[in-house]
């Protein structure tokens, strides 16, 4: 009885989920982003674990503006009219007539509690400010120390957030001096609060009660910012990383991500007519040495490992089309080399192609020989043998560290890779354990002094702020001198982002670039471009050269949630 | 009852100590020498140390909450070193710098008052309202999974070892066998990629979940069957990685047992089959097994992990899953307190139970 009863109902369960039907795939719009859900993950979007959901997070809390990465010009999304006025202060001007989905006017007001909550939370981009004024329901005066194309960035990709639901700490915070009585139980007391239901100020509302591990939905809000010029009446956000997320693309009811997938799912996309769009990232790994390894110190070795190691090569093995060799090897990526370096200083950079001979040449000009067995010997006697270690979770670092290891060792240096657990491995360099490392360089940001944040700031000193280790990193000396004289660089990078005139950061960036590209304290290697699978045959959104494809975003600037907010965005059937 | 003869210690003011009196109550009522307590204790101090154990573990792996959420950020969004730091350390309720010690004395003070605390990457969420939010579905899937799987692994079982050396025999041996050497996982991702995305049996996002979202939890038909539904993925592949090692060793079980006289005694009596098959070969060849399903439901928890992400089934598995990779300490405490405590009382559980179901054991230890 027992048996006949467990395989019926095996076999009705079974019939049951075989004869499920479709979802309705009807005017959704099908995209996917982690959250956690309730308890962990809640509606305070300021603290951890709240379901902001990345870049969607326009969605629901609209950015201020979009930086149009092939313009390099801002569009006003929720602030209509902005810039700097004649006192060096920012203002902005946001549009009238939208509402939050709680039914309240979205004013100056939203705006005040966002940035004193960041204010509370101690944000950057209150370094920059001394205040913040309301000059009418629907202005907002930042009170500048100095202006700064950075302080501007940060504040126009601000996700705006309700002032119904937080106002009442922004003003508290308002009130307060920083750090004084009652402040950190105001930080405590934001951290703990959970709004009992999202409010919405963009296109589209998050409902509570669709939150599930697999998906949740969002409905359209007509009152929101760009609420009115919709094509979709609903958005399904599925939940999860790269390996939840991939059966559903396959299956077709998942239409877009932002994921990074490896090359061979990639190919099984584009057999099922699935488009990969593909957009550079700013960023991508390179290879860092420790400087206080002899004789990793030497320019003349880092120059002969960027000519002995084949960046296409490494790129390709690594991420297929997505690896795309870096060329100018200034510490930015090629786009904003482009962007920001003139035509006759691009020409004058070492591109550091793939030549032996040359590398052969570097070597040899620092006293450097080859040994009975081909392998390198320097001026002290002892082989160029080194430990390279990569994050082993990262299967591209880990096939870029693999293939720079044989093409070094062929070479004839003697190099051991080893994998180390990814959460250890920045531990390691912070705290300047290592000889040779895999990690990133350059930075998904537009201001191109903030690439060197990596190199300059954060491998090469960070151990304190990062918690453990409090080591020197890569042990690189920020004061250089190149060909164009003395400079601390990271002093330059920082400066390069500061004020707001554009020829004279260009200035700064050309000295960060040349003497990157003198003395590669780190090997670029190749530059990572997205991935983003696309299905067309149920979104409709421009053809893959339009410039929007520019915005690659991870974070603010997205392509995507740009195309929704300005209503380009819509069902392929329509 | 009266005391026994015991040094009696009563100080020059004539009032006895108080270990004076702590030893003349054990003496008078000696409780340490009882099985049942002394289990308990052992029980209680076996959790103990798994905790303590795994409080200092926790801190010594790779990183903490802050540096793992910072990678997060930085790998997603693009931004500064510094300006991730920022917002993470404002945002955590967590204290690098604290001694380990200090973490430690806190622990167990909130311990002792039955106090889980809070999550340190979900400030101000209870560790316990987390764990009620996942605990039930893992109970729930694995736990009828490994029931189903047990019921049809001893009835496959004692058919293999009744017609040994029959077609069947080979044939289930065979099936058995290849169910035993594949890996839950394997048999997960089987599903999905087979009859979930080439032959389209069924719809893989659907089938995702715990329940139909909108639905209110409770005993209500459509609740119960949404719940059934999206659980049947997971239970299918428990049974089937579970199902032939329950079958073999079944099979190894009855075999021996149908060798023994008194089932000789029992067909030379002219027992009916049936009758013998229940009451003398199938209880006796169950009493193994008994102890191993015991061993077996302290595992239950924690054997959900990888197939609860494939199945997009968050339970405990992916809980314990998700605070360890993101480093939330305290909801690692939590998760494995829990692990633990089912772990040892179900061992307890059977070691008190087991006499109750072989009248030898008892006997013995009556003797």
């Amino acid at each position: 009885m027992n048996r006949r009863f467990l395989v019926l109902l095996m076999l009705f369960a079974l019939s049951a989920l075989a004869f499920a039907p479709i979802q309705a795939q009807g005017n959704t719009l099908n995209v996917a982003w982690p959250y956690q859900v309730p308890p962990t993950g809640h509606f305070n979007t300021f603290a951890s674990g709240g379901i902001a959901l990345g870049q969607y997070q326009d969605l629901h809390e609209p950015p201020l503006a979009v930086l149009m990465w092939a313009t390099g010009d801002y569009a006003g999304m929720v602030a209509e009219e902005f810039g700097w006025d004649d006192d060096g202060n920012y203002v902005i001007k946001m549009v009238e007539g939208n509402s939050w989905s709680d039914g309240s006017a979205m004013t100056a007001d939203d705006l005040m509690a966002t940035f004193n909550i960041f204010r509370l939370r101690g944000d950057t981009v209150w370094a920059n400010m001394s205040g913040i004024e309301k000059v009418d329901d629907s202005t907002v005066k930042f009170v500048m120390d100095s202006p700064s194309s950075l302080a501007e960035r940060i504040i126009l990709t601000t996700n705006l957030r309700p002032a119904s639901v937080f106002g009442d700490i922004a003003d508290r915070a308002a009130m307060m001096d920083a750090g004084g009585d009652g402040w950190d139980a105001l930080l405590q007391e934001l951290t703990e609060f959970r709004p009992e239901s999202p409010v919405s100020g963009g296109p589209y509302t998050i409902l509570p009660d669709t939150i599930s591990e697999a998906n949740l939905m969002m409905e359209l809000n007509p009152g929101g910012f760009a609420g009115d010029i919709q094509h979709y009446d609903m958005v399904r956000m599925w939940n999860g990383e790269t390996e939840v997320v991939t059966p559903l693309v396959a299956n077709q009811e998942l239409h877009y991500i932002t994921h990074g997938i490896p090359p061979t799912t990639e190919e099984d996309f584009a057999n099922r007519g699935i488009d990969i769009v593909r957009s550079g990232m700013n960023n991508g790994p390179g290879l860092y040495v420790n400087h206080a390894v002899y004789p990793l110190n030497l320019v003349e070795v880092r120059q002969a490992i960027a000519y002995a190691v084949d960046r296409i090569q490494n790129g390709v093995v690594s991420l297929g089309e997505s690896g795309v060799a870096v060329e100018y090897m200034t510490g930015m990526s090629d786009g904003l080399s482009e962007a920001w370096l003139s035509d006759e200083t691009l020409d004058s950079l070492n591109t550091y192609e793939h030549d032996l001979m040359k590398a052969e040449e570097l070597l040899t000009s620092v006293g450097f020989s080859r040994n009975d067995d081909g392998i390198w010997v320097d001026d002290n006697g002892d082989t160029l043998s080194f430990e390279l270690t990569f994050p082993q979770e990262f299967a591209d670092w880990s096939a870029a560290a693999e293939n720079a290891t044989a093409q070094l060792n062929d070479f004839g240096f003697d190099i051991s890779a080893r994998g180390v657990q990814f959460q250890q491995h920045p531990q390691d360099i912070y705290a300047s354990n290592f000889e040779m490392a895999i990690r990133n360089w350059g930075l998904g940001d537009p201001i191109p002094g903030r690439s060197y944040l990596q190199a300059y700031n954060r491998y090469n000193g960070q151990g304190d702020l990062a918690g453990e280790g409090g080591g020197a990193g890569m042990n690189f000396d920020n004061n250089v001198d190149y060909s164009g004289g003395m400079v601390n660089v990271f002093d330059l990078s920082n400066q390069s982002s500061q004020g707001v005139d554009k020829s004279a950061q260009a200035e700064l960036v050309t000295q960060l670039a040349i003497s990157y590209n003198e003395l590669l304290p780190a090997i670029p290697l190749w530059e990572r471009y997205t991935n983003n699978a696309l299905n067309r045959n149920f979104i409709m959104v421009p053809d893959s050269g339009d410039s929007i494809f520019a915005n690659f975003g991870g974070g603010a600037d997205n392509w995507m949630t740009t195309l929704i907010l300005t209503g380009v965005t819509a069902p392929a059937d329509m | 009852m009266a005391l026994p003869n015991s040094d009696l210690e009563i100080n020059r003011s004539g009032v006895q100590s108080p270990v004076a009196a702590v030893q003349q109550f054990i003496a008078a009522y000696p409780i340490h020498k009882n099985y049942y307590v002394r289990i308990f204790v052992q029980a209680i101090l076996t959790i103990w140390a798994v905790l303590t154990v795994t409080f200092f573990l926790v801190r010594q792996m790779p990183g903490n909450p802050i540096d793992v959420l910072i990678e997060q950020i930085l790998t997603q969004e693009g931004i500064s070193y510094q300006e991730a730091y920022d917002r993470v350390a404002a945002s955590f309720n967590f204290d690098p710098d604290a001694t380990m010690l200090d973490q430690y004395v806190d622990y167990v003070g909130d311990l002792l008052r039955l106090d889980l605390g809070t999550s340190i990457t979900s400030p101000g969420t209870r560790i316990i309202d987390e764990i009620a939010r996942f605990l039930p579905w893992t109970i729930f899937a694995v736990g009828s999974g490994f029931l189903i799987s047990f019921v049809l692994g001893i009835i496959l079982g004692m058919m293999m070892a009744y017609y040994r050396d029959s077609a069947l025999d080979h044939t289930l041996s065979l099936v058995s066998s290849f169910f035993t050497g594949v890996p839950n996982y394997i048999w997960g991702l089987l599903i999905i990629i087979g009859p979930g995305i080439s032959w389209n049996w069924f719809d893989v996002g659907a089938a995702r979940g715990t329940y139909d979202p909108g639905l209110t939890p409770g005993l209500n038909a459509a609740f119960i069957g949404s719940a059934i539904e999206h659980a049947l993925l997971p239970i299918i592949t428990y049974v089937l990685a579970t199902l032939g090692s329950w079958m073999l060793s079944m099979k190894s079980s009855t075999t021996g047992v149908l060798n023994d006289d008194y089932v000789n005694v029992a067909e030379a009596r002219g027992l009916k089959d049936r009758r013998i098959i229940t009451a003398y070969v199938g209880r006796n060849a169950m009493l193994p097994l008994f102890a191993q399903l015991s061993i077996s439901i302290g595992f239950v928890l924690g054997s959900g992990v990888v197939i609860e992400e494939i199945f997009v089934y968050w339970g405990f598995g992916h809980y314990l899953f998700q605070a360890i990779t993101v480093r939330d300490y305290t909801s690692v405490q939590g998760a494995v307190l829990i692990l633990s405590s089912t772990f040892v009382f179900s061992n307890l559980f059977a070691d008190l139970t087991y006499g109750l179901l072989d009248p030898r054991v008892r006997i013995s230890g009556e003797k």
